[in-house]
């Protein structure tokens, strides 16, 4: 019998204050493998810092979280490094990618940075957000849309447990917006990876499996 | 019809002095360490004129109280001066109104037997004459006060018995009247007695008082006795002359010519002669402490150019902001020069603030010469700051200037800045292939200025070529960069990769980090060449100018008995004597002597002398001499060249010709020496005197106790110095690298601001790519590899520009050891390539930039990289 897979993600009492003033307390949920979860939230409630949090860059003031069953808060340094290489992928909203290396190589760096180059993997990756052929450009060669989606192949290439995605279409016009929610539940999906979608966009949130609500009182409750 | 003018619109300039404070507020140790690196070559240079200025005023106000303000002047040619037959004649001339004769005669003087001996001039006047001209040397008794001369306005109703009574003092033969410098060399006040070297041994003389003339140290006595005490009975060196009033002196002079020729060995002189001659030698010197410093003041240029690139690559956004406000392509570019002409002004004034100290520090702790010698009698007086105008406001310009210049090329991007595609994040580095012809040509036009010759007697060109060789190579950083990085193979490591990938992508920001290493690194690596190859030069050259074991000389110049050599040469342990005489030879009134080395040539002279080519044969019935390489470059002579030589004869100076077989290398007297087979000297001259004792020991003796057996020889009335060729070879060592020890510590200065200068910019730089690092940061990067990550871009930045420095160097230094040096100094030197101690400063100058890559990296990992991530979420 083959062991349960530990939650993609697990938070249970989290809370966080800057100073005196609390930004959240008493978060807690749940994403289980391959679930797509949205969290909506006014401007300003804490989503930043619950994402900082469980990718282990910013400190919570008590609470557990737990990624891919490692409990990030009890990892030093170097440890929370190595999960974020291992077990989260990113989509920022203005897509960072580093301009020196080229389409394939930005793709291909979280697998490089496990120590397992994997060139098939990033040609077949490409062609499925549909930049087959582009691999060679610039950056600064691709268009908005198609940035995104060397970035979402970004986040995807090293198959990580956890994808944390922050209004991944804000940059981006309505109509290619659309598309690369298409394509970020699709491959999301596909590639049995969680994901935690912070929007604004209700449409975008609708594509869910679940929705959640940050509220500036710091409690998750549903959508 | 008319149109209505449309006005330019006019730059903000008050709405915009609030964005550069805040940017001055924001990275205050950026800019204020641009402030400091132009206040540092404005501090160097600045001090750099002031000593010098101060150091020649002293000189000059010391040389005008001794030699008075005389309307004409007459003066000997040789040592042996002119028969007094002369003064006789223009006394009685009509049109002089006073004729005031000296005699001067340099002597070693010693408070006692057993004394060490102080060389000082001494000047034989008539006291009743020169107050009149020159009252600096009016003798001043010490028991009876000044005395009254006619040029005082001494009442002719006057006591004459009693005048005669005070003037008597000023005759007495055995008086001698001090000037400062002397009472301080010999430690004496008046009514001391002490000696002086005369042709007849020690004679004594009593301090009676003193006179008030500046410079070094300087007897005045009275000049009968002067005449017959020091053997130069009817003989004198010097008429000063006071003309009648309305006489026209140009006109008088060719009078007196036609009416009767000149003696031989008499030339008209003009009374700041040696003003000039001095100012004339220090030339060279100063102008090259001066470069020295200006040099400093490049690599503060550069330093501007590094902290502004980056200031205004990080605030690209915000000129575009302006530019989409209205601000002008033009007004972007003005805004960023006059913000570095501000920043080069403050720094200009606080560098003439610390050049005036340093100049005041530098003349009480090491005199006026900084070890140069070039002003006698200065160097140990503490001469008071002088404040050269003209001079300062240069340096303070000069200090504006390299702000304003290193900070053009980055005006420039502001004001060609495209503001949509900034303001649209796609504005900032690019990958367009680095161009080499800027920096190619700029070496080219170094190499051509290289070949120029001199400009009024100065390496100027030269020093442009200097320039215009770092400008070229640091222009050449970023294509090197490119093709050190050429290959596109991809490391298997990521952070490598990401380095290298990064390190070739921003090649032009590599300009702006490495720019003050390439600068520093060069100028170091050219010192250090040059001092080397100088250093392997003399170490030969005193190989070769030193054959003999032991030498034996006359202290303070003193002349030696012709029958000590053959005495030495019956010595216990000695093999081998030769004997030398060495006076000076005034070649020209607008140049220092040169030194005539009277000297056994043997057959073969080539062999004695470290000759620069082949000796040309000897011609039959003329008289052959040797040149230095200074003398020939000073007074233009050339091998095979006819030359007529001043020596002094029974009859006076005369013009002798003499044929030029030769040119040798000689690192000792830079004003140049004509060498003379002694034999020839004695048959000319008549002189027989003897300087210098070059003795050969037999093999198995000891230098020592032979040194001791010529002390005995001499006798103690005749100061003499022996020393050993070691000795000497090794004193001459140390007194070299004595000198050169400050080109150290300049060195390290300029090293340690190149690599300010590459903090500076890696700090920027961090900040500029914080959200690049919080990127990497949310891959998962650990805090070291990051740092790991800017050391390794950097390492490849500095690996080219240390490659640059060097060939940078080499180059530069092939310019000052070929160029620089014989242009500036008339002397040459094989090249030397101390290649350990270059890899060694290659390598620490590596080491000490990746430490600090690793240093401004420290902020790179931190939290605000994060943060900056943070931003878009």
């Amino acid at each position: 019998m083959t062991p349960a897979a530990p939650p993609a993600l697990q938070i249970d009492g989290l809370a966080k204050a800057y100073g005196g003033t609390p930004v959240f307390a008493a978060v807690s949920l749940a994403l289980a493998a391959g679930e797509f979860v949205a969290m909506l939230g006014e401007s300003g409630v804490g989503k930043s810092t619950l994402l900082n949090c469980i990718a282990g860059l910013d400190e919570a003031d008590s609470g557990r979280i737990l990624v891919a069953g490692h409990a990030v808060r009890e990892l030093a340094e170097p440890g929370r490094a190595r999960l974020r290489r291992e077990s989260l992928g990113f989509v920022f909203q203005a897509f960072h990618l580093l301009p020196q290396l080229s389409v394939a190589e930005n793709v291909e760096l979280p697998l490089r940075l496990l120590g397992r180059p994997d060139a098939a993997r990033v040609q077949a990756l490409l062609a499925a957000v549909g930049l087959a052929g582009l691999g060679t450009r610039s950056p600064a060669q691709l268009s908005g849309g198609q940035l995104q989606r060397v970035a979402l192949a970004r986040a995807l290439v090293h198959r990580p447990a956890l994808i944390l995605a922050d209004e991944p279409t804000g940059n981006l016009d309505p109509g290619t917006a659309q598309r690369m929610l298409d394509l970020l539940v699709d491959q999301v999906r596909s590639e049995g990876a969680a994901c935690l979608l912070v929007t604004h966009s209700a449409a975008a949130a609708a594509r869910a499996d679940r929705v959640l609500r940050l509220m500036p009182d710091g409690v998750v409750a549903a959508g | 019809m008319r149109s209505t003018p449309t006005p330019r619109a006019v730059a903000p300039w008050r709405q915009l002095v609030p964005l550069t404070l805040a940017e001055w507020r924001h990275h205050p140790g950026r800019h204020a360490v641009a402030l400091l690196a132009v206040a540092l070559g404005v501090a160097l240079a600045s001090s750099v004129q002031m000593i010098n200025a101060s150091a020649l005023s002293e000189f000059s106000q010391a040389v005008r109280a001794a030699n008075g303000e005389p309307d004409a002047v007459l003066a000997a040619v040789g040592r042996e001066g002119f028969d007094d037959a002369l003064y006789a004649r223009l006394a009685t001339d009509e049109a002089v109104a006073l004729v005031s004769p000296v005699l001067e005669v340099d002597a070693a003087a010693r408070t006692g037997a057993g004394q060490r001996p102080v060389t000082m001039r001494l000047a034989g006047v008539d006291a009743l004459k020169i107050a009149a001209i020159a009252p600096a040397l009016l003798p001043r008794p010490a028991q009876a006060g000044a005395p009254r001369g006619p040029g005082d306005g001494a009442s002719p109703g006057a006591d004459q018995g009693a005048a005669a009574g005070a003037l008597a003092p000023l005759f007495d033969p055995g008086a001698l009247y001090l000037n400062p410098a002397a009472m301080q060399a010999l430690q004496v006040s008046a009514g001391q007695r002490i000696e002086l070297a005369s042709p007849g041994g020690w004679t004594a003389f009593t301090v009676a008082g003193r006179v008030s003339a500046g410079g070094t140290p300087l007897a005045v006595l009275d000049i009968a006795a002067a005449q017959s005490r020091f053997g130069r009975a009817g003989r004198l060196t010097r008429l000063d002359l006071r003309l009648a009033a309305g006489v026209d002196r140009e006109a008088w002079q060719r009078s007196v010519e036609s009416a009767a020729p000149l003696p031989a060995g008499v030339r008209w002189a003009a009374a700041d002669d040696a003003v000039q001659r001095v100012s004339n030698l220090s030339r060279a010197y100063r102008v090259n402490l001066g470069v020295l410093a200006l040099v400093a003041l490049l690599v503060g240029g550069f330093l501007v150019y590094s902290v502004v690139s980056l200031s205004v690559a990080q605030r690209l956004p915000q000129f575009a902001l302006l530019g989409v406000l209205g601000l002008s392509a033009r007004d972007r570019r003005t805004l960023v020069l006059a913000e570095s002409a501000v920043i080069g002004a403050a720094g200009s004034a606080l560098g003439l603030a610390a050049g005036a100290a340093l100049a005041a520090l530098a003349l009480r702790l090491l005199g006026g010469d900084l070890g140069g010698g070039y002003f006698p009698g200065v160097a140990g007086v503490g001469p008071a700051l002088a404040w050269p105008a003209p001079a300062l406001a240069a340096c303070f310009g000069l200090g504006t200037a390299a702000a304003v210049v290193g900070a053009w090329w980055p005006a420039r991007q502001a004001e060609r800045l495209a503001p949509a595609l900034v303001l649209k994040g796609l504005g900032g580095d690019t990958e367009a292939p680095a161009r080499w012809w800027p920096g190619l040509a700029l070496l080219l036009l170094g190499g051509l200025m290289a070949l120029l010759p001199p400009v009024a007697g100065l390496p100027l060109a030269a020093y442009g070529a200097v320039a215009m060789l770092l400008a070229g190579g640091v222009a050449l950083v970023p294509a090197l960069v490119q093709l050190l990085l050429a290959a596109r193979s991809t490391p298997a490591d990521a952070v490598l990769l990401l380095a290298l990938r990064r390190a070739r992508h921003a090649r032009a920001t590599a300009s702006a980090t490495v720019s003050g290493v390439v600068a520093s690194l060069a100028l170091s690596v050219a010192i250090t060449v040059m001092v080397a190859s100088f250093r392997d030069a003399v170490a030969q050259w005193l190989d070769s100018v030193l054959p003999a074991d032991l030498y034996l000389r006359g202290s303070a110049g003193a002349v030696l008995p012709p029958s000590l050599a053959a005495s030495a040469a019956a010595l216990p342990g000695v093999a081998r004597v030769t004997a030398s005489r060495q006076l000076p030879l005034l070649v020209s009134p607008r140049q220092p002597a040169v030194a005539l080395l009277a000297r056994p040539l043997g057959d073969e002279p080539a062999r004695s002398l470290p000759l620069l080519g082949p000796a040309l044969p000897a011609q039959p019935g003329e008289l052959s001499v040797w040149v230095s390489e200074p003398a020939a470059a000073i007074h233009g002579w050339q091998p095979g060249q006819r030359i007529a030589l001043p020596l002094p004869g029974p009859d006076g100076t005369v013009a002798v010709p003499a044929r030029v077989r030769g040119i040798w290398r000689d690192y000792a007297r830079q004003f140049g020496a004509v060498v003379i087979d002694a034999a020839d000297y004695r048959r000319l001259s008549g002189d027989t005197g003897v300087n210098e004792l070059a003795v050969w020991l037999a093999p198995g003796a000891a230098a020592a106790p032979v040194a001791r057996a010529l002390h005995d020889l001499a006798g103690a009335d005749l100061p003499v110095d022996t020393v050993s060729t070691p000795e000497l070879r090794q004193l001459s060592l140390a007194i070299f690298d004595r000198s050169f020890a400050v080109t150290l510590y300049l060195q390290a200065v300029a090293i340690g601001v190149g690599l300010v200068g590459v903090a500076a910019s890696l700090s920027a730089q961090v900040l500029a790519r914080r959200k690049e690092f919080g990127l990497l940061a949310h891959l998962g990067l650990t805090r070291r590899q990051v740092m790991r990550l800017v050391a390794s871009e950097t390492a490849a930045w500095l690996l080219a520009g240390v490659l640059v420095g060097l060939l940078l160097g080499l180059a530069m230094a092939v310019v000052l050891v070929k160029v620089v040096n014989p242009q500036s100094f008339h002397w040459s030197m094989p090249m030397a390539l101390p290649a350990a101690r270059l890899a060694a400063l290659a390598a620490a100058v590596l080491a000490a930039g990746i430490a600090t890559a690793l240093f401004s990296a420290r902020r790179a990992a931190g939290r605000p990289a994060v943060m900056a991530v943070k931003e878009d979420w």
